[in-house]
């Protein structure tokens, strides 16, 4: 910010010639599909607000349905019974935001490990291979895990063939432990793709730091503590402050796949939800409520995590 | 120099192929969709050749229809039918939802025009107005009445749509060919061996379950057999399963939660302890403590379950047909295996007479962005043809098929099976192919994918007087006739050709619903909404019921959703599904008394 600044009032002093214009159009030029792609799917959608307050019914038209006002945001509040099921959402969604970032120091661990492997194929191998599930979708990850781990599935079998065990366990049938699985196939799907702005970060590290760290007799693991880390360390706080905004976007392909009426309590996060109102129990004038309160929430959350980022550490992030 | 022009040559190229890409999304449903290429082979009025979106809500099978009947369509009429089904892509009311709010359902729409659906349909403008294009229309002239009552629904003037399963006949009487809709249909070889034990109610079957899992341990195929094995695919605001059990005593959900005997004595709230929805989840619940319940049932879906019956690991049948429809073929009927319908002294299985006026449920409309409206009136006319009541129909009900392929007229006036009918129909053979001229194929592809009933399943041809439903024509049942039959007949002491649902209307274990015209009216949004949210909890916690670990877990779990349902609002919904319920009860009255 303070950068931009900077050049904005040295550009500001100098006269505007036409090869700069020329110049301003291009560049003008260059942007402007992201700005239309930004208008079209991040603005042009928020019309869709107006959904939230009137009675909506497919297939009618808006125009053919009542104004309602704010009745729906009362409703989601009407009595306890609807409150205590938006806690119990918040409570996944929270659990599940909180989970994620704890978990969100495995990406730079595993960049860190990876950048340690002096043979090139292996390194390159391994990225790979840890990258692709990335690019699975849900849905597939989902018939992997129904081959695996259903009541016939592989591991099942496995086990009851060994003798281990007489009755399948209930490895998707079950909410026992749903947090803690959920967790383990987002790390399994994004540990790769989320180190890869990790190692990035490490190949823009001075290499004369490390040079200099050898010659002063540093061993591996001494250059990884007073080094590396501490180079990508500013990488991984502004992940962190861009994941705590993001606190109640979890998205909802993956729990959407993975819900079953035995785990639905607690698998079912604010998007879920949203979905299961909107969608599934056709009711899209609430489901729109709820998706304006989050957006609210998630705002305001963006706004003071970008102050105390703007406090502790003299940058905004956005 | 150079270089810097192609760089600026290729940055320019960029923009441009990212900003067509942005565009290229939203156009309109693109050329191929329509796509109609001259057909001068074509000899008929038909010139162009078209592609039919059809949302078809009790289709199975999506994609565009292929085999014999395509064959037939493509003859007739010039067109292929690309079939949208709800059933296949999932997640409920949600195709339906975007696709109606983005104002084209399809060209033709099969749907229910009951629940303000037709109404809101023909509010939004989705469906054509058919009025003058039916007016030459033979076939459909004969059911004006039942067209007049169902577009009555639209509280609009004109001719929205076609109702489906128009009966002609008393609609007290059943409707069904062989077996009540709902009643226990068990592995019957397997009852003899443990000596066909007596079963005075519901709660008994657990103890011939476990005999019969004993006496059966396992499949053809040599896997672990269960007596039950259940499914969630057609699972609405709740558990579809129980309710086929609730079925066995005449109740069904007429209305949202409401659970009306179809004699018109009682109206039960769903969630209420002695409701016959809980009575039967109690039930679910025994039999898994009892082992035998199939542990697959949480996660599997209709296919796999149908591919168990085939293979024998089912030995309880929720609906006859299933049963009878995967296991009973020729080999293993007269191997003496085979399901069959049992009788419990105190069941009174829910059987639907036929409707006059058709059934509001399904019913047939063309959309109102239709291209060739008038090809789409003649094609429904077609339907109710007597040709095209032969060969579409359903793959369940019973349609005879094209005259010529799979069956003949005899020469004493009675329909005979062709070699290829008793192939198709008696063997049941899925790999079984269709003549060339035909159009080539398998039988089993190339049935209609429509899934639609035009007419009741037992109507009979006014010229000729024959039966649609080759199962009730002489020449099926003789062929038929098996070892396993036989048995059956014996041990309830009736004649070879007596079908279960006349034998168990005869002894009384039968409820046959009138045929009514009454249409289910629609929620309010505030009310649709409760609804929504209760059932959602009814049917996670059903579920969880059925497989509770023990009976203060399954107790805990229905009291906890008696309690959620009713601080949603339940109460609310319940008072209006009620209204409902009393309202179908007085329609079943009327139609009792126009019947006398």
């Amino acid at each position: 910010m303070t950068r931009a600044k900077k050049s904005s009032t040295t550009s500001g002093k100098a006269k505007p010639t036409k090869r700069n214009a020329a110049q301003g159009k291009k560049l003008f030029l260059l942007i402007l599909p992201f700005l239309i792609l930004t208008f079209m799917f991040s603005y042009f959608p928020l019309h869709g607000w107006i959904y939230a307050f009137y009675d909506y019914r497919a297939p009618l038209k808006l125009s053919q349905c009542q104004f309602v006002g704010i009745k729906w945001f009362k409703t989601l509040f009407s009595n306890s019974t609807q409150v205590s099921q938006l806690i119990q959402v918040m409570k996944n969604t929270f659990a599940m935001s909180l989970l994620g970032i704890a978990t969100s120091f495995l990406p730079v661990l595993f960049a860190v490990f990876l950048n340690e492997i002096k043979c090139k194929w292996f390194k390159n191998l391994v990225q790979t291979l840890t990258t692709l599930p990335n690019f699975i979708s849900w849905t597939l990850v989902y018939a992997v895990a129904f081959a695996l781990f259903s009541t016939t599935g592989m591991a099942n079998s496995v086990l009851q063939q060994i003798g281990l065990i007489t009755e399948p366990i209930k490895f998707l049938d079950s909410g026992d432990h749903i947090w803690l699985k959920m967790i383990l196939w987002s790390t399994w799907k994004g540990l790769g793709w989320g180190a890869i702005m990790y190692l990035a970060a490490i190949a823009g590290i001075d290499q004369e730091m490390f040079e200099a760290a050898k010659v002063d007799g540093a061993g591996r693991w001494a250059i990884i503590k007073n080094i590396t880390i501490p180079s990508i360390l500013p990488t991984y706080f502004v992940m962190l402050m861009l994941s705590i905004a993001n606190f109640l976007n979890n998205g909802m392909d993956q729990y959407y796949v993975f819900q079953n009426s035995f785990n639905k309590a607690s698998i079912q996060v604010l998007d879920l939800y949203v979905y299961n109102i909107g969608m599934t129990g056709k009711s899209l004038s609430l489901g729109t409520a709820i998706g304006i309160l989050k957006s609210l929430v998630s705002v305001t959350l963006l706004c003071i995590v970008n102050f105390a980022s703007k406090k502790t550490r003299g940058e905004t992030i956005v | 120099m150079k270089r810097k022009t192609l760089r600026r040559l290729t940055s320019v190229a960029l923009v441009g192929a990212m900003t067509a890409s942005l565009f290229a999304g939203c156009g309109s449903d693109g050329g191929s969709k329509k796509a109609s290429t001259k057909n001068s082979e074509h000899g008929g009025p038909y010139e162009d050749f078209l592609t039919i979106d059809v949302y078809d809500s009790q289709a199975n099978f999506q994609g565009i229809q292929s085999g014999w009947f395509a064959k037939v369509v493509k003859d007739k009429f010039n067109m292929e039918l690309n079939i949208i089904a709800p059933n296949v892509a999932g997640g409920g009311d949600t195709l339906y939802q975007t696709r109606s709010a983005n104002g084209n359902l399809g060209d033709l729409i099969l749907i229910n025009a009951d629940q303000s659906k037709l109404k809101d349909m023909v509010q939004a403008d989705l469906v054509y107005d058919m009025t003058d294009l039916i007016t030459n229309c033979d076939n459909l002239k004969q059911y004006s009445d039942a067209i007049e009552a169902c577009s009555a629904l639209a509280d609009k003037e004109g001719t929205w749509a076609v109702p489906s399963e128009i009966t002609s006949g008393d609609p007290t009487e059943p409707s069904e060919a062989s077996d009540p809709t709902n009643a226990p249909s068990l592995r019957w070889d397997v009852y003899k061996q443990i000596g066909y034990p007596e079963m005075n109610t519901l709660e008994d079957l657990l103890e011939v379950g476990k005999q019969m899992q004993e006496a059966d341990p396992t499949s053809d195929s040599g896997k672990q057999t269960y007596m039950f094995s259940w499914f969630k695919d057609w699972d609405g605001a709740t558990m579809q399963n129980a309710s086929g059990l609730a079925a066995l005593y005449g109740y069904r959900f007429v209305s949202g939660f409401a659970l009306g005997k179809s004699d018109g004595t009682d109206v039960q709230s769903a969630i209420d302890d002695d409701s016959a929805y809980v009575r039967a989840l109690k039930f679910m619940y025994e039999a898994n403590k009892a082992g035998l319940v199939d542990p697959e049932s949480t996660t599997q879906n209709f296919d796999t379950l149908a591919s168990k019956y085939t293979d024998g690991q089912v030995l309880y049948s929720l609906w006859p047909w299933l049963g009878s429809g995967y296991y009973n073929t020729t080999d293993n009927m007269n191997a003496g295996k085979g399901f069959q319908t049992a009788v419990i002294d105190d069941m009174e299985c829910l059987g639907y007479g036929g409707s006059p006026e058709g059934k509001m449920t399904n019913a047939i409309m063309i959309g109102s962005k239709a291209q060739d409206p008038q090809r789409l009136a003649d094609f429904i006319d077609w339907l109710y043809s007597p040709e095209g009541i032969e060969m579409s129909a359903t793959q369940t009900g019973g349609a005879c098929g094209p005259e010529g392929l799979t069956w003949e007229m005899g020469d004493d006036g009675q329909p005979k099976l062709t070699d290829f009918g008793v192939q198709a129909f008696v063997d049941i053979d899925d790999s079984l192919q269709v003549p060339d001229e035909w159009g080539g194929g398998t039988w089993k592809d190339g049935i209609s994918a429509l899934n639609y009933k035009a007419v009741g399943m037992t109507a009979k041809n006014q010229e000729t007087g024959m039966c649609y439903n080759y199962q009730t024509w002489p020449d099926y049942i003789e062929r038929t006739t098996s070892a396993l039959k036989q048995d059956w007949a014996e041990h309830y002491g009736v004649d070879q050709d007596t079908t279960a649902i006349e034998y168990l209307d005869s002894i009384g274990k039968t409820l046959t619903e009138p045929g009514t015209n009454y249409a289910v009216p629609d929620y309010s949004t505030d009310i649709e909404t409760i609804k929504e949210q209760c059932g959602q909890v009814i049917l996670e916690k059903s579920w969880q019921m059925a497989f509770a670990s023990d009976e203060d877990e399954f107790n805990s779990l229905l009291k906890e959703m008696q309690d959620t349902c009713k601080g949603l609002g339940y109460d609310q919904v319940y008072e209006v599904d009620k209204e409902n319920c009393e309202a179908q009860f007085a329609a079943f009255q009327e139609s009792i008394d126009s019947a006398k």
